[in-house]
């Protein structure tokens, strides 16, 4: 079974926008019936992304869009998280574990998503950069046989 | 995110409602506290009980937190952390910086 888009929103890059996200994400899950296990995984992804899109990526510029699509298929639903900012490279993050980082205010939001996530990718593009990433469910076939 | 603070013995415990994502009534938490310190209060619990999202920015602010109430010679602890936050402090191996405990009470008598 193809992967199907199955939402999409555009915000402002405003922090301002996070708990739309966050109800974004979460009328999602419940629409298409998948289980409730995923759905604080989803969501808390979700904001995490689009912390950053805003953050580092549109560096706060109101003028730049953040773009959150879900897409389903039979193994997994995929969100993916676009900005229009020049990208960076995931590798060269420092690891917010080391001892000299543990008391960092900031530096979580990769490892975060990694782990919330079954496969986190990214891709960089001339106008934005993307974070794709999948949670596996079993129930994603029913869903796409039985909803259409 | 909405917080609710209450004095035990001296104590401060703030609980913490809602969602610990960031956003713009996130900065309600480090006001309180700095509040609590002019006031010359040094002990705190941070009730976790009823947070049901917390991401990076979420423990972002657990940690500035502590370190403002250590920077200021107090002592701040977790009580009622909930599975999925518990799990998340041990990916982030923020376990071994915070001291935590099943309850508010326990967390109020272990001063
Ligand atoms: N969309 C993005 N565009 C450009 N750089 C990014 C993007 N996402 C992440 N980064 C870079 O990767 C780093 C790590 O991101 P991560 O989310 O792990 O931590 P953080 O955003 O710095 O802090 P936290 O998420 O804990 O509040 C960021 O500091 C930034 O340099
Ligand atoms: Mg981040």
């Amino acid at each position: 079974m193809p992967l199907k888009k199955v939402g999409e929103l555009v915000i402002p890059s405003s922090l301002d926008h996070l708990s739309e996200v966050d109800h974004f994400a979460e009328r999602m899950v419940k629409k298409l019936a998948l289980p409730k296990e995923i759905l604080d995984d989803v969501a808390i992804s979700a904001t995490e992304a689009v912390n950053n899109a805003i953050l580092h990526g549109n560096k706060g510029n109101a003028g730049k869009k953040v773009t959150i699509r879900f897409y389903l298929c039979a193994q997994y639903l995929r969100l993916v998280v676009r900005d229009e900012g020049s990208g960076f490279a995931p590798e060269s993050v420092p690891d917010p574990r080391q001892q000299q980082n543990l008391l960092k205010t900031s530096g979580r939001g990769l490892l975060i998503m990694r782990y919330l996530m079954d496969r986190v990718s990214f891709q960089r593009r001339r106008n934005g950069m993307s974070i794709i990433m999948d949670k596996f469910c079993p129930e994603c076939h029913t869903v796409q046989s039985g909803g259409g | 995110m909405k917080l609710k603070a209450r004095e035990v013995e001296g104590i401060i415990v703030l609980e913490v409602k809602g969602q610990m994502i960031g956003g713009p009534e996130a900065a309600v938490l480090p006001e309180t506290i700095k509040a609590e310190i002019d006031k010359g209060k040094k002990r705190f619990v941070l009730d976790l009980g009823e947070v049901d999202r917390m991401n990076s920015t979420g423990l972002g602010n657990l940690i500035g937190s502590l370190t403002t109430i250590k920077n200021a010679g107090g002592e701040l602890k977790l009580a009622n952390v909930a599975e999925k936050i518990q799990s998340l402090l041990l990916i982030t191996k923020l376990v071994t910086i915070f001291e935590s405990h099943d309850t508010v009470d326990k967390a109020v008598r272990s001063f």
